[in-house]
């Protein structure tokens, strides 16, 4: 008797391969899913909040914003196409928005040609030029640039770019031309830093392929890294035009905030997200008034989701 | 322009019996990574027109010392070169020499086929057009005749306008041959350019390389020892950073004069 309890003693009692996890009850057999069903719940659950404040974001604009069209019976097409734009009831209203999407357009491209040169012209420079020097001193920089508020950007613009433009160009100084400038220049480290991050993804085998049939490397850069980098720069741009064309603040500080159509880069002018942030204020829930704003959003929103549309098949094409 | 050199080298011959003059004489090269001692005091002579092979276990030097005949190495910043290199008169690590033009006549084949992004004729007259090549002609010709050089012709000739990305791993790398081919260098050197190729490929290679050898003078790394000794006029035994055995391949593989040597090329070490 006492031989077998000592055998059993020294026997782990389930079976003799029993594990150091199974001794110490940490695992109980091959069936418990506990641990993956407590990860995978968290991971699901916050995939499906995103989803469902995507979708109702999405709804909820698009409900509101067709109201002019379905409840308060405003043209479509004229209200896309009209110039005309006035809230004041009395007096009168008229809803043409065709300004202030000319005006957010316009805004839009023209900081991204301002901002593309020096941004890629910057990138190049970070990522081919001063490799070392740009990744551990001009990187971090532009990160910061990145998180500045855009009210400071706009702060700059109402005290720098504003007065310049009144003494060089006449008029208030407030125009489409300053506007696009501060938007332009808030971009700059944005696309400058995504543009250096596409950069360096290019292998460096493609480099040395070039410098071996005798490329400089100015020619290195221009013929070889640039287009192999093609796609992710343009992503780069419009990422930064995104950024852009939703700016409310920034623009609403410097552009001057007319409802009238601009004639010229140089007449003050107003964007979709400016009018919105300007007039909401004086608007009560239900009126026409409020609704024609909320079409301006879904026209944003609209524009927003064919930029971000662009960017997913720039992806798609980079990747065939 | 030849260099008499005055060890008895000189007297050997290729294969065919056939003496080739010396195009590029190495001399007491010594290359530094930072303070690792890389290769150490090499002294060899690369025929013309005749494929030498630089054979030797991983980490041997061979490769670093490779990339330091077009001065590829000059984009590490902390590679360090001394000694001489001679070709056509000069010292190719001379600080004053233009990499660019020198890059032009030494081209350069690497381990990973990286063709460009780019279409299949785009790839073969870039090197023309970095050099200056308007003439679209020219470039047209040089086209066809490289592909045919390289033995791709039939294989592309309906599809030059594609990406070159979308071909084979070896196709890849026999365009990468032509590209060298481009500017007529009168070296290239190869760095393992089979290694990352199936057995079809490499024997493709291997065959493209010796038709070449007439009018080129070709410079391989090969981890393979069975490679060198099929192909390969003059073999070099590198180990640990030094050259230890340079002769004729039939010469090395057959009798070699040091021990390391005969380890090495008998499967005992690398």
């Amino acid at each position: 008797m006492k031989i077998d309890k000592a055998v059993i003693a020294q026997t782990p009692e389930s079976s003799p391969k029993s594990s150091l996890l199974r001794e110490k009850g940490l695992m109980k057999g091959f069936i418990d899913h506990y641990s993956e069903t407590r990860g995978k719940t968290i991971i699901y659950s916050s995939a499906l909040l995103m989803i469902i404040a995507v979708v109702a974001i999405t709804l909820f604009l698009t409900v509101q914003g067709l109201r002019s069209f379905f409840v308060d019976h405003i043209n479509f097409w004229s209200f896309i196409t009209g110039t005309k734009w006035s809230l004041d009831q009395t007096n009168g209203a008229s809803y043409g928005a065709f300004p202030f999407i000319f005006g957010s357009l316009s805004v839009t491209l023209l900081a991204a040609v301002f901002a593309t040169p020096v941004a890629v012209g910057c990138a190049l420079f970070m990522a081919e030029i001063a490799k070392k020097w740009g990744q551990r001193v001009l990187q971090p920089i532009i990160e910061i640039l990145v998180g500045i508020p855009s009210v400071v950007y706009g702060l700059i613009g109402l005290s720098v770019i504003v007065p310049f433009m009144r003494v060089h160009f006449g008029g208030s100084g407030f125009n489409l031309l300053a506007g696009s400038l501060v938007v332009g220049i808030m971009i700059l480290p944005t696309v400058a830093s995504i543009a250096a991050d596409s950069l360096r993804a290019v292998p460096d085998s493609l480099r040395e392929a070039s410098f071996a049939i005798g490329g400089t490397k100015w020619q290195t850069i221009w013929r070889v890294v640039i287009p192999a980098a093609g796609s992710s720069i343009v992503t780069a741009i419009i990422l930064g035009m995104s950024r852009a064309f939703g700016e409310a603040l920034a623009v609403q500080m410097v552009i001057g905030n007319t409802f009238q159509m601009p004639h010229s880069i140089f007449a003050p002018a107003a964007t979709l997200t400016t009018v919105i942030t300007g007039s909401m204020g004086d608007t009560t829930t239900g009126s026409v008034s409020n609704d024609v704003l909320w079409s301006l959003g879904l026209i944003l929103l609209v524009i927003s989701y064919i930029f971000i549309l662009i960017i997913r098949m720039l992806a798609k094409r980079r990747n065939a | 322009m030849m260099i008499q050199l005055d060890t008895n080298i000189a007297n050997f011959t290729n294969d065919k019996g056939e003496e080739t003059p010396v195009q590029i004489e190495v001399k007491d090269v010594n290359i530094f990574y930072g303070s690792n001692h890389a290769v150490k005091d090499v002294n060899m002579p690369i025929h013309e027109k005749s494929i030498t092979a630089l054979i030797g276990p991983s980490g041997c030097g061979k490769s670093t010392f490779i990339r330091t005949i077009n001065r590829m190495n000059d984009l590490i910043p902390i590679a360090r070169c001394e000694g001489n290199i001679l070709y056509r008169d000069n010292n190719i690590l001379n600080p004053k020499i233009d990499v660019v033009q020198l890059r032009k006549e030494i081209g350069m084949v690497f381990q990973q086929p990286n063709p460009f992004p780019k279409s299949i004729s785009e790839n073969i007259q870039l090197p023309l057009k970095f050099a200056g090549m308007r003439n679209k002609k020219i470039l047209k010709e040089t086209t066809e005749n490289c592909l045919k050089e390289v033995g791709l012709w039939d294989e592309v000739k309906d599809r030059l306008d594609h990406s070159a990305t979308g071909l084979s791993g070896g196709q890849q790398q026999r365009l990468c041959i032509a590209r060298a081919l481009a500017l007529k260098p009168s070296v290239i050197l190869l760095d393992e350019p089979t290694s990352a190729l199936d057995p079809v490929s490499t024997s493709k290679i291997e065959e493209l390389l010796l038709r070449l050898k007439k009018d080129y003078t070709i410079v391989i790394v090969t981890h393979n020892m069975q490679q060198a000794a099929r192909i390969a006029d003059y073999t070099a035994f590198f180990y640990q950073g030094e050259l230890v055995e340079f002769g004729l391949t039939r010469n090395l593989f057959t009798h070699p004069e040091k021990k390391s040597t005969a380890d090495y090329i008998s499967g005992r070490f690398g």
